[in-house]
Protein backbone atom coordinates (compact mmCIF):
# COMPACT_ATOMS: atom_id res chain seq x y z
CA UNK A 1 0.00 0.00 0.00
CA UNK A 2 2.73 2.43 0.85
CA UNK A 3 3.73 1.73 -2.88
CA UNK A 4 0.78 2.96 -4.01
CA UNK A 5 0.84 6.19 -2.16
CA UNK A 6 4.31 6.51 -3.46
CA UNK A 7 3.59 5.52 -7.28
CA UNK A 8 0.45 8.11 -7.10
CA UNK A 9 2.21 11.03 -5.04
CA UNK A 10 4.57 10.98 -7.68
CA UNK A 11 2.30 11.04 -10.46
CA UNK A 12 0.22 14.01 -9.15
CA UNK A 13 3.52 16.09 -8.94
CA UNK A 14 4.28 14.86 -12.44
CA UNK A 15 1.21 15.84 -13.73
CA UNK A 16 0.76 19.40 -11.71
CA UNK A 17 4.49 20.58 -12.57
CA UNK A 18 4.38 20.14 -16.10
CA UNK A 19 0.98 20.42 -16.91
CA UNK A 20 -0.71 22.76 -14.46
CA UNK A 21 2.49 24.54 -13.29
CA UNK A 22 1.23 24.46 -9.92
CA UNK A 23 3.27 23.01 -7.50
CA UNK A 24 1.58 21.30 -4.24
CA UNK A 25 2.44 20.55 -0.61
CA UNK A 26 1.07 17.14 0.69
CA UNK A 27 -0.71 17.77 3.66
CA UNK A 28 -1.66 14.87 6.53
CA UNK A 29 -5.19 15.70 6.30
CA UNK A 30 -7.83 17.80 4.73
CA UNK A 31 -11.26 18.78 3.90
CA UNK A 32 -14.17 16.76 3.34
CA UNK A 33 -15.59 19.42 1.36
CA UNK A 34 -14.42 20.52 -2.36
CA UNK A 35 -16.33 22.30 -5.16
CA UNK A 36 -15.18 20.19 -8.13
CA UNK A 37 -14.30 16.61 -8.87
CA UNK A 38 -13.53 14.24 -11.67
CA UNK A 39 -14.08 10.45 -11.70
CA UNK A 40 -11.62 7.66 -13.83
CA UNK A 41 -12.23 3.90 -13.61
CA UNK A 42 -9.97 1.98 -15.43
CA UNK A 43 -9.42 -1.73 -15.80
CA UNK A 44 -6.40 -4.44 -16.61
CA UNK A 45 -4.47 -6.28 -14.23
CA UNK A 46 -5.40 -3.37 -11.49
CA UNK A 47 -8.66 -2.17 -11.73
CA UNK A 48 -10.44 0.55 -9.92
CA UNK A 49 -11.39 3.85 -9.95
CA UNK A 50 -9.03 7.55 -9.04
CA UNK A 51 -11.08 10.32 -8.11
CA UNK A 52 -9.85 13.68 -7.41
CA UNK A 53 -11.03 16.96 -6.13
CA UNK A 54 -10.21 20.57 -5.86
CA UNK A 55 -11.48 23.64 -4.37
CA UNK A 56 -12.45 26.52 -7.15
CA UNK A 57 -9.56 28.49 -6.68
CA UNK A 58 -7.04 25.67 -7.59
CA UNK A 59 -8.86 24.49 -10.22
CA UNK A 60 -9.37 28.13 -11.68
CA UNK A 61 -5.56 28.59 -11.37
CA UNK A 62 -5.02 25.70 -13.15
CA UNK A 63 -7.23 26.55 -16.08
CA UNK A 64 -5.22 29.85 -15.90
CA UNK A 65 -1.83 27.92 -16.14
CA UNK A 66 -3.11 25.60 -18.82
CA UNK A 67 -4.62 27.79 -21.08
CA UNK A 68 -2.83 31.03 -20.38
CA UNK A 69 -5.75 32.73 -19.72
CA UNK A 70 -6.96 35.82 -17.21
CA UNK A 71 -8.78 34.44 -14.14
CA UNK A 72 -11.68 36.51 -15.51
CA UNK A 73 -11.61 34.79 -18.45
CA UNK A 74 -12.01 31.29 -17.07
CA UNK A 75 -15.71 29.67 -17.88
CA UNK A 76 -17.30 26.73 -16.18
CA UNK A 77 -17.08 24.66 -19.39
CA UNK A 78 -12.61 25.22 -19.14
CA UNK A 79 -12.72 23.94 -15.51
CA UNK A 80 -14.87 20.98 -16.02
CA UNK A 81 -12.76 19.67 -19.17
CA UNK A 82 -9.55 20.98 -17.06
CA UNK A 83 -10.36 18.69 -14.06
CA UNK A 84 -11.75 15.84 -16.21
CA UNK A 85 -8.01 16.07 -17.95
CA UNK A 86 -6.29 16.25 -14.49
CA UNK A 87 -7.90 12.92 -13.77
CA UNK A 88 -7.26 11.50 -17.10
CA UNK A 89 -3.15 12.12 -17.01
CA UNK A 90 -2.64 11.61 -13.28
CA UNK A 91 -4.57 8.44 -13.90
CA UNK A 92 -2.51 6.80 -17.13
CA UNK A 93 0.74 8.34 -15.90
CA UNK A 94 -0.03 6.29 -11.91
CA UNK A 95 -0.55 3.01 -14.23
CA UNK A 96 2.50 3.54 -16.52
CA UNK A 97 4.60 3.76 -13.37
CA UNK A 98 2.96 1.15 -11.58
CA UNK A 99 3.81 -1.40 -15.02
CA UNK A 100 4.79 -0.07 -17.84
CA UNK A 101 4.51 -3.50 -19.67
CA UNK A 102 0.69 -3.62 -18.97
CA UNK A 103 -2.56 -2.31 -20.99
CA UNK A 104 -5.23 -0.27 -19.11
CA UNK A 105 -8.02 0.17 -20.43
CA UNK A 106 -9.48 3.83 -19.11
CA UNK A 107 -12.96 5.06 -19.25
CA UNK A 108 -14.16 8.66 -20.44
CA UNK A 109 -13.68 10.60 -17.00
CA UNK A 110 -16.73 12.00 -15.75
CA UNK A 111 -16.98 15.68 -13.99
CA UNK A 112 -18.13 15.74 -10.11
CA UNK A 113 -19.87 19.22 -9.48
CA UNK A 114 -19.66 19.98 -5.11
CA UNK A 115 -18.29 16.23 -4.95
CA UNK A 116 -19.01 15.24 -0.79
CA UNK A 117 -15.26 12.88 -0.94
CA UNK A 118 -16.74 9.63 1.17
CA UNK A 119 -14.94 6.81 2.79
CA UNK A 120 -15.22 3.77 1.12
CA UNK A 121 -14.02 0.27 2.65
CA UNK A 122 -11.55 -0.53 -0.07
CA UNK A 123 -9.83 3.07 -1.14
CA UNK A 124 -6.21 1.90 -1.21
CA UNK A 125 -4.83 5.43 -1.24
CA UNK A 126 -6.24 8.85 0.46
CA UNK A 127 -3.91 11.97 -0.58
CA UNK A 128 -4.42 15.69 0.49
CA UNK A 129 -2.55 18.46 -0.87
CA UNK A 130 -2.18 22.11 -0.44
CA UNK A 131 -1.76 25.01 -2.66
CA UNK A 132 -1.35 28.60 -1.30
CA UNK A 133 -4.39 27.35 0.66
CA UNK A 134 -6.29 26.01 -2.00
CA UNK A 135 -6.83 22.17 -1.38
CA UNK A 136 -6.72 19.12 -3.55
CA UNK A 137 -7.53 15.26 -2.83
CA UNK A 138 -6.69 12.35 -4.84
CA UNK A 139 -8.58 8.76 -3.97
CA UNK A 140 -7.93 5.40 -5.20
CA UNK A 141 -10.20 2.45 -5.16
CA UNK A 142 -9.44 -0.51 -5.89
CA UNK A 143 -12.04 -3.41 -6.89
CA UNK A 144 -12.13 -7.68 -7.51
CA UNK B 1 7.08 25.86 -45.61
CA UNK B 2 4.38 26.16 -43.75
CA UNK B 3 1.79 22.83 -42.92
CA UNK B 4 -2.04 22.33 -42.21
CA UNK B 5 -2.23 20.14 -38.59
CA UNK B 6 -5.54 18.48 -37.00
CA UNK B 7 -5.43 18.34 -33.34
CA UNK B 8 -8.24 15.75 -32.64
CA UNK B 9 -9.32 15.24 -28.91
CA UNK B 10 -12.30 15.03 -27.26
CA UNK B 11 -11.18 17.96 -24.26
CA UNK B 12 -11.52 21.58 -25.86
CA UNK B 13 -8.85 22.48 -23.09
CA UNK B 14 -6.29 19.66 -24.19
CA UNK B 15 -6.65 20.77 -28.00
CA UNK B 16 -6.28 24.49 -27.13
CA UNK B 17 -3.55 23.58 -25.38
CA UNK B 18 -1.90 21.11 -27.76
CA UNK B 19 -2.50 23.98 -30.06
CA UNK B 20 -0.39 26.56 -28.12
CA UNK B 21 2.17 23.99 -27.37
CA UNK B 22 2.73 23.55 -31.17
CA UNK B 23 2.70 27.30 -32.02
CA UNK B 24 5.24 27.83 -29.52
CA UNK B 25 7.45 25.47 -30.50
CA UNK B 26 7.70 27.43 -33.47
CA UNK B 27 6.98 25.08 -36.19
CA UNK B 28 5.32 26.28 -38.82
CA UNK B 29 1.59 25.95 -38.73
CA UNK B 30 -0.60 27.14 -41.47
CA UNK B 31 -4.34 26.17 -40.78
CA UNK B 32 -4.79 24.59 -37.61
CA UNK B 33 -7.89 22.09 -37.36
CA UNK B 34 -9.78 20.72 -34.37
CA UNK B 35 -12.01 17.64 -33.73
CA UNK B 36 -13.41 16.27 -30.73
CA UNK B 37 -13.35 12.38 -31.76
CA UNK B 38 -12.24 10.15 -34.64
CA UNK B 39 -15.88 10.32 -36.26
CA UNK B 40 -15.77 14.29 -35.91
CA UNK B 41 -11.61 13.97 -37.44
CA UNK B 42 -12.66 11.77 -40.36
CA UNK B 43 -15.87 14.00 -42.44
CA UNK B 44 -13.46 17.09 -41.72
CA UNK B 45 -10.56 14.89 -43.49
CA UNK B 46 -13.51 14.47 -46.22
CA UNK B 47 -13.36 18.47 -46.90
CA UNK B 48 -9.78 20.02 -46.09
CA UNK B 49 -6.35 18.61 -46.49
CA UNK B 50 -3.56 18.50 -43.70
CA UNK B 51 -0.34 17.48 -43.58
CA UNK B 52 0.27 16.06 -40.05
CA UNK B 53 -2.55 14.63 -37.38
CA UNK B 54 -2.25 14.84 -33.68
CA UNK B 55 -4.50 12.61 -31.67
CA UNK B 56 -5.62 11.46 -28.74
CA UNK B 57 -6.42 7.81 -27.59
CA UNK B 58 -9.12 7.87 -25.59
CA UNK B 59 -12.24 9.74 -27.20
CA UNK B 60 -16.26 8.64 -27.31
CA UNK B 61 -17.54 7.38 -30.57
CA UNK B 62 -14.74 6.83 -31.98
CA UNK B 63 -11.36 6.75 -30.30
CA UNK B 64 -7.73 7.29 -31.76
CA UNK B 65 -6.50 3.42 -32.77
CA UNK B 66 -10.20 3.12 -34.37
CA UNK B 67 -9.62 6.55 -36.47
CA UNK B 68 -5.89 5.02 -37.27
CA UNK B 69 -7.35 1.90 -38.50
CA UNK B 70 -9.75 3.80 -40.70
CA UNK B 71 -7.32 6.70 -42.16
CA UNK B 72 -4.89 3.52 -43.06
CA UNK B 73 -7.78 1.92 -45.11
CA UNK B 74 -8.24 5.00 -47.15
CA UNK B 75 -6.11 5.39 -50.36
CA UNK B 76 -5.76 8.86 -49.69
CA UNK B 77 -5.67 9.43 -46.49
CA UNK B 78 -3.10 6.80 -45.43
CA UNK B 79 -0.26 8.97 -46.23
CA UNK B 80 -1.12 11.68 -43.90
CA UNK B 81 1.33 11.22 -40.72
CA UNK B 82 -0.33 10.57 -37.24
CA UNK B 83 1.38 11.00 -34.07
CA UNK B 84 -0.54 10.11 -30.63
CA UNK B 85 -0.58 12.13 -27.84
CA UNK B 86 -2.12 9.76 -25.05
CA UNK B 87 -1.82 9.26 -21.13
CA UNK B 88 -1.94 5.53 -22.24
CA UNK B 89 1.38 4.82 -23.11
CA UNK B 90 1.77 1.07 -21.88
CA UNK B 91 4.42 -0.60 -24.10
CA UNK B 92 1.81 -2.68 -25.55
CA UNK B 93 -0.43 0.08 -26.64
CA UNK B 94 2.67 1.91 -28.49
CA UNK B 95 3.77 -0.84 -29.85
CA UNK B 96 0.13 -1.59 -31.13
CA UNK B 97 -0.20 2.22 -32.17
CA UNK B 98 3.13 2.08 -34.28
CA UNK B 99 2.43 -1.06 -35.72
CA UNK B 100 -0.97 0.16 -37.11
CA UNK B 101 0.97 2.97 -38.55
CA UNK B 102 0.93 5.96 -36.00
CA UNK B 103 4.61 7.59 -36.48
CA UNK B 104 5.43 8.43 -32.88
CA UNK B 105 3.93 8.68 -29.74
CA UNK B 106 3.94 10.92 -26.79
CA UNK B 107 3.27 10.73 -23.18
CA UNK B 108 1.44 13.20 -21.42
CA UNK B 109 2.25 15.42 -20.22
CA UNK B 110 4.65 16.95 -22.42
CA UNK B 111 6.97 19.71 -23.29
CA UNK B 112 6.84 21.80 -26.46
CA UNK B 113 10.57 21.39 -27.14
CA UNK B 114 10.05 17.67 -27.35
CA UNK B 115 6.31 18.08 -29.14
CA UNK B 116 8.33 20.28 -32.05
CA UNK B 117 11.40 17.71 -32.21
CA UNK B 118 8.54 15.14 -33.35
CA UNK B 119 6.93 17.03 -35.72
CA UNK B 120 10.30 18.08 -37.56
CA UNK B 121 10.92 14.17 -37.32
CA UNK B 122 7.95 13.10 -38.66
CA UNK B 123 6.70 15.46 -41.18
CA UNK B 124 10.92 15.35 -42.38
CA UNK B 125 11.93 18.83 -42.77
CA UNK B 126 14.47 20.87 -40.41
CA UNK B 127 13.34 24.01 -38.73
CA UNK B 128 14.37 26.27 -41.27
CA UNK B 129 11.68 24.31 -43.12
CA UNK B 130 14.07 22.60 -45.66
CA UNK B 131 13.70 18.75 -46.28
CA UNK B 132 15.58 16.82 -44.95
CA UNK B 133 14.10 13.19 -45.00
CA UNK B 134 11.78 11.10 -43.40
CA UNK B 135 13.96 9.42 -40.84
CA UNK B 136 11.55 8.00 -37.75
CA UNK B 137 12.42 7.98 -34.41
CA UNK B 138 10.65 4.83 -32.48
CA UNK B 139 11.85 5.16 -29.55
CA UNK B 140 8.39 6.58 -28.22
CA UNK B 141 10.18 9.44 -26.60
CA UNK B 142 8.20 10.09 -22.80
CA UNK B 143 10.09 11.53 -20.43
Amino acid sequence: MKEMKEIMMAAIFDAFERMFYVFLEPVGDGCSVYDVGASIKFSGVLKGELKIFASEGLAKSMVQNLLGVEGKDVKEQDIEDCIKEAANIICGNFLGRFDQTKVFDLTMPSFLRLPSETMKERDVCRLYFDSDGERFCAVLTLSD
Amino acid sequence: MSFNVLIVDDSSSMRSVIKKVVALSGFKMDQCYEAGNGKQALELLSKVWVDIILTDLNMPEMNGLEMLAALKGDSLLKEIPVIIISTEASDERRKAALEMGAKHFIKKPFSPEYVKKVLYEVIGVGDEGTYEGNERDNDGGDF
